[in-house]
């Protein structure tokens, strides 16, 4: 079983990055689970989502404490909160941001992936510059270094699931999973151990 | 596990369910308190001089029933069109809805009404009476005589007005300005008196030689000839060149003898008189101020013609009268002496009393007297007599044996000088006279007293006729017993009116016309205070659904058989217009 | 066609499957997402029933009344407040014999406010006479909700669905929906055995006295018995259309085994995971998940726990000065029971507290580890709190 946390603020998409990377991985043939973190939601506080995946039944319904993966949608989050909290050894940590993020010193023992997902949305005309809608590109980010789900399952369920700018979306997916920058030794991620 | 067969048999169900009908429990028999519907008295009407079934009229206007209104308006009152415009409104002063936020804007609505009866030319359509044998001569053309003159002819007589000058409307003509009434308003108002039957010769001055004559040819007399005369200052200067009346100063106005004035004019007077000179100097190109020897909050105009002159730039000296005016170098010396309030009296109105030698000079260049008016000619003052005389409201009735009656109306006898008064006026006397030739002098008052409006002063035509309006209880309906849960706090309509600036440039009229849709709005925003206007409340909230929907004018009526008396539709009524009262056994 | 749901929007696809006539409901969280699709699907038609909006859940329960008694298939949906809200009107569609149908999403009752799991809110309604069935995953939920309106109709009783809060309801998984026919299928039209007409005018439920009363009552219990037959034969049908089916309980590895796990909820998955390590472990563990509570299965739940030496009841839900209030029903099921194991009572979860692994895990160990229950609850997972008032 793979667990995956979002971390993202109220409003960028963050639990809908879950739920669509869910029903990516079920079109590719996965056991899915996905949920927001339980409580109240408010735009613009700190959200956190979870996804499991598994090659068979999930049975298991707590919430999720030992991620495999963490994602990052709001750089400005790294200030704020500890993403690594849990964070298996060998795990994905992939942030939004045009550079390294300042604390990649202390993320020893995990892989690092940068992709510019604000740009990106931006370049193709989803959100604001204030409010840039970055979670698509972020799947498409993630589908790179995981080396899942298919880029086709991850296009199918935007195309089913947004309702507005699909074709932009999947563009600015495709896009990040071309342009996604990693930053620690592991280079090949279709060889990565990521695999359910 | 279960089989597979289907289950078949299903427990039975037990409810309690009756297919009886509870017709059969007659829940009246219960009944010791009975609802009933009984419409009640609108303290604005009672308040209204005149009369008017104010609540009613704003339930039409609110329906869209313009018409109607108006003509509800026209039984009680032949000039919705003058009193729109100057009459001082002393029913909005009663309004329930005071309480609540604001008054109706009544006066705004009766303007609006005259204004769509105007515009689509409606026709009035109320029946006169048939016609009587007695002709009545109406002397004055002025709003009490042609009130008289209309009335009259709607209780079925023949009447002739004679009216001194060339044309008809009196005090409405010559002493209100331009910027209160157009004359249109008037001729259109006169003209419709005049379809309706009422006969006007003007240029006939009556003498006391034509009283006798005229004597010879009616059966009674009414006097409506006004208060024409200016009263004098009487202080040393008062004929100085530069000293005028102000009453005759508006009339030359209104004649197209328009002056101009430049420098100061002083107007000395808390009157509508001493109000109207004043603005009227102000629009001719003069500094004005109004000299009064009380405070202005005493002063007898209309306040809100008081602070529509102050917005004119108008200057108010209060507590000062002038004791001495002299001419120096083609100006006029006015000596002032301050006054200062001794008391109040129970009206909050101040008793004054010379401050000392206090005085004060002035120089202006013209001064207009405006301190009351009173009745050109001696005998048209009020008898002394009491014999074969009745004094009522607003009139006063001279009738002895083999004699034509003599009324006195209007300003001669009226408790308070307004248009609204003087209707009433004319409105008692057209009453007073059909009960006398009819029933006979003692008839008079007991009859008059049945057609108050709640406890009266006011006199109701309709009331009189025996129409719907007669079946209404005299009470006034309090604000208290409302049931105001039903309103909803919305501010009265803002009354539109020229800009202060294009006031003074010319006599053009200052308040402006409203539409249908805020006029509705705002007749909306009416309580209808005692009167049902099919609110329905009753009949949703009646627990035994014994309100029952009819065509009766009603709409409605109560099926005792089983109202038990809860007494929830009483409560439920916004508008206190239905009672509960003990059954009688 | 399997399709990746939330847990709410599994209630709403079976209701709107169901053909529901009339739904009617006040928005409250964590349940606010059924309803919130119900009335999208009635503003676009996806879905032809009247949605009344009303100002409260009492409203809703009582425009239900109303609707159901005119003989039309009925939806309400709650959570926590607003059940409690209901709580007259519970009594009232039950002593009516109205087939409403409501999803509960079972969040903890305030104060605190809390709109986390717990299963109070329903339990304290467990004498309303309706039927309650508690679901573990959201396949259940859409299978078992379905499933309520065939119940409901039947037996003349509402029904409730009941899922756990978050963990159910804001949970996206995998739910096989099946076409309109084979629902249609399974759930013909309603063909109600009373209702209002205008042409036959009739009052229901107008005064009952003494003399009725008890019968009406013990006719509300026949058809409660009726129920536990009944609801095996609807599953048969439901199996044969639609091809699932969970039983009024479920027995895993408790034909061996020496301790039995007894569960209800989202608890019940958890604890299969923690089922199969123990069993790993060579632990003679078993699991009996309870999904239907009223009318309560004690039959089943007898013969399930007859060869076992302990059974341990996980309760998130609590009755304030009695214990876990599914322990107090297995014991009342088993006290006349000759030779039957003791039972331990766990409260575990109260308030959305999670529920892992290791803490059931940690509930089997105690149970082993321990002859006889010592208390009537042992509540797992409590910490010591350093912010209570009126201490010095």
């Amino acid at each position: 079983m793979v667990e995956i946390r979002f971390h993202g603020r109220g409003g960028q998409g963050t639990v809908v990055a879950t739920i669509l990377l869910a029903k990516a991985f079920f079109r590719d043939g996965y056991y899915v689970q996905s949920f927001p973190l339980f409580g109240v939601e408010r735009r613009g506080a700190p959200v956190e989502a979870y996804l499991r995946l598994d090659s068979k039944e999930i049975l298991i319904r707590s919430n999720v404490y030992t991620p495999d993966h963490v994602v990052v949608l709001d750089r400005t989050l790294l200030e704020s909160i500890d993403v690594t909290l849990g964070l298996k050894t060998g795990g994905w940590i992939l942030v939004n941001g045009p550079e390294p993020p300042a604390y990649l010193k202390s993320w020893s023992g995990y892989k690092v992936a940068i992709v510019d997902a604000t740009h990106i949305a931006l370049n193709n005309g989803l959100g604001t510059r204030t409010h840039p809608i970055v979670n698509t590109p972020m799947l498409g980010g993630l589908a790179r270094v995981l080396g899942m789900p298919s880029m086709e399952a991850i296009a199918k369920a935007i195309q089913r699931e947004v309702p507005s700018k699909p074709k932009a979306n999947i563009k600015a997916a495709e896009m990040a999973y071309e342009e996604v920058r990693v930053l620690e030794a592991v280079k090949d991620s279709t060889s990565s151990s990521a695999r359910a | 596990m279960a089989s597979k067969e289907p289950l078949t048999n299903r427990s039975p169900l037990v409810i309690p369910c009756s297919y009886l009908t509870t017709e059969g429990n007659k829940t009246g028999s219960w009944r010791f308190l009975r609802p009933q519907y009984e419409e009640k008295t609108s303290p604005c009407s009672a308040a209204c001089p005149s009369g008017e079934d104010i609540a009613r009229i704003q339930m039409l206007t609110a329906q869209g029933s313009f018409k109607e209104a108006w003509e509800t308006i026209l039984v009680e009152n032949p000039f919705p069109g003058v009193c729109g415009r100057v009459c001082y409104h002393p029913c909005e002063l009663q309004c329930n809805r005071r309480e609540f936020d604001e008054p109706v804007a009544i006066h705004t609505i009766e303007r609006f009404l005259a204004d769509t009866a105007s515009r689509y030319e409606l026709k009035f359509g109320l029946d006169k009476l048939a016609a009587k044998k007695q002709k009545i001569a109406v002397i004055g053309s002025g709003p009490s005589g042609l009130a008289a003159a209309y009335f009259l002819a709607l209780l079925g007589y023949e009447s002739d007005v004679f009216e001194a000058l060339a044309e008809p409307g009196g005090v409405l003509r010559w002493g209100i300005p331009l910027y209160r009434l157009p004359p249109h308003i008037l001729n259109e108002e006169v003209s419709r008196l005049q379809d309706f039957g009422v006969r006007i010769h003007c240029d006939k001055p009556v003498s006391q030689n034509f009283l006798k004559e005229a004597k010879k040819s009616y059966d009674a007399i009414f006097l409506g000839c006004g208060h024409s005369q200016s009263l004098p200052l009487s202080i040393p200067g008062e004929g100085l060149p530069g000293v005028e009346d102000g009453f005759h100063f508006l009339n030359k106005i209104r004649r197209g003898d328009i002056p101009t004035l430049e420098g100061t004019v002083a107007v000395i007077g808390g009157g509508n008189t001493a109000i109207d000179a004043a603005r009227s100097a102000a629009r001719l190109g003069a500094k004005v101020m109004v000299i009064y020897r009380r405070r202005q909050q005493d002063m007898r105009a209309f306040a809100e013609e008081v602070e529509m002159a102050l917005e004119e730039g108008i200057e108010i000296r209060e507590l000062e009268t002038p004791v001495e005016i002299a001419s120096q170098k083609g100006d006029l010396l006015v000596t002032l002496q301050k006054m200062r309030v001794a008391q109040e009296d129970l009206q909050g109105k101040a008793r004054i009393k010379p401050l000392g030698r206090k005085r004060e000079k002035i120089r202006v260049q013209h001064l207009f007297i405006a301190v009351g008016n009173t009745a050109a000619e001696d005998w048209y003052d009020l008898p002394s007599k009491t014999r074969g005389v009745t004094k009522l409201n607003n009139c006063v009735l001279e009738h002895r044996s083999r004699e034509p009656v003599l009324v006195y109306g209007g300003d001669l006898a009226a408790s308070i000088k307004s248009v609204v008064h003087a209707v009433a006026s004319g409105k008692e006397a057209a009453m007073a006279l059909d009960v006398l030739f009819k029933e006979g002098p003692k008839a008079m008052e007991s009859r008059l007293k049945s057609c108050l409006v709640g406890e009266g002063p006011s006199l109701s035509m309709e009331i009189y006729l025996g129409g719907p309006r007669a079946k209404r209880n005299h009470s006034i309906v309090s604000y208290e017993s409302l049931n105001t849960d039903y309103f909803r706090f919305a501010p009265a309509i803002s009354r539109p009116r020229l800009l202060r600036e294009e006031r003074l440039q010319s006599f053009a009229e200052i308040n402006l016309k409203i539409g249908g849709s805020l006029a509705i709005r705002e007749a909306e925003r009416c309580f209808n205070c005692g009167l049902c206007n099919q609110c329905d409340n009753c009949q949703l909230f009646c627990p035994e659904i014994a309100v029952i929907r009819d065509d009766n004018p009603q709409g409605r009526h109560i099926n005792y058989d089983y109202c038990k008396g809860c007494g929830l539709c009483v409560v439920e009524c916004p508008r206190n217009a239905m009672v509960l009262e003990e059954e009688r056994l | 066609m399997k399709q990746v749901l939330e847990g709410s929007h599994a209630v709403a696809e079976a209701v709107r499957l169901a053909r529901t006539q009339v739904i009617s409901a006040y928005p409250i969280t964590p349940q606010t997402h059924i309803v919130e699709r119900l009335s999208e699907y009635c503003a676009d038609s996806t879905l032809a029933a009247k949605f009344l909006r009303v100002e409260s859940e009492h409203s809703a329960l009582a425009a239900l009344i109303g609707a159901a008694s005119c003989g039309v298939r009925t939806f309400t949906a709650t959570s926590s407040q607003g059940l409690a809200l209901m709580h007259e009107l519970l009594h009232w569609a039950s002593g009516a014999r109205l087939p409403i149908v409501m999803a509960n999403v079972n969040r903890a009752m305030a104060p605190g406010w809390n709109i986390w799991a717990d299963q109070t809110d329903s339990l304290a309604q467990r004498d309303t006479g309706w039927l309650q069935l508690y679901c573990e995953h959201s396949q259940e939920v859409f299978d078992t909700t379905i499933q309520a309106f065939r119940l409901a109709e039947w037996l003349n009783l509402p029904v409730m669905v009941i899922l756990d809060a978050f963990f159910l309801s804001h949970t996206y998984e995998p739910v096989d929906v099946p076409r309109q026919n084979s629902v249609d299928r399974f759930l013909p039209s309603y063909q109600p055995r009373f209702k209002l007409d205008i042409e036959y005018p009739c009052a229901f439920n107008q005064l009952a006295p003494p003399n009725i009363y008890m019968e009406m009552r013990h006719n509300i219990q026949a058809a409660m018995d009726e129920a536990l037959i009944f609801f095996d034969q609807v599953e048969d049908e439901f199996e044969d259309i639609i091809g699932r089916r969970y039983g009024p309980v479920e027995a895993v590895q408790c034909e061996d085994a020496e301790i039995i796990l007894i569960t209800s909820g989202t608890v019940t998955s958890t604890s299969r995971q923690v089922l199969t390590e123990l069993r790993d472990k060579g632990e003679k563990a078993g699991l009996l998940k309870i999904k239907l509570f009223r009318p309560f299965p004690t039959k089943a739940i007898r013969e399930h726990t007859a060869s076992a030496k302990k059974i341990a009841v996980i309760d998130r839900n609590f009755s304030f000065g009695a214990s876990g209030i599914f322990a107090q029903e297995i014991r009342a099921a088993l006290c006349n029971h000759p030779g039957h194991p003791p039972v331990f009572g766990y409260v575990a979860g109260l308030g959305g507290r999670d529920v892992t692994t290791a803490v059931v895990e940690e509930i089997y160990w105690l149970t082993k580890g321990n002859d006889m229950p010592q208390p009537e609850s042992i509540w797992v997972g409590l910490h010591e709190v350093d912010h209570a008032i009126g201490q010095s």
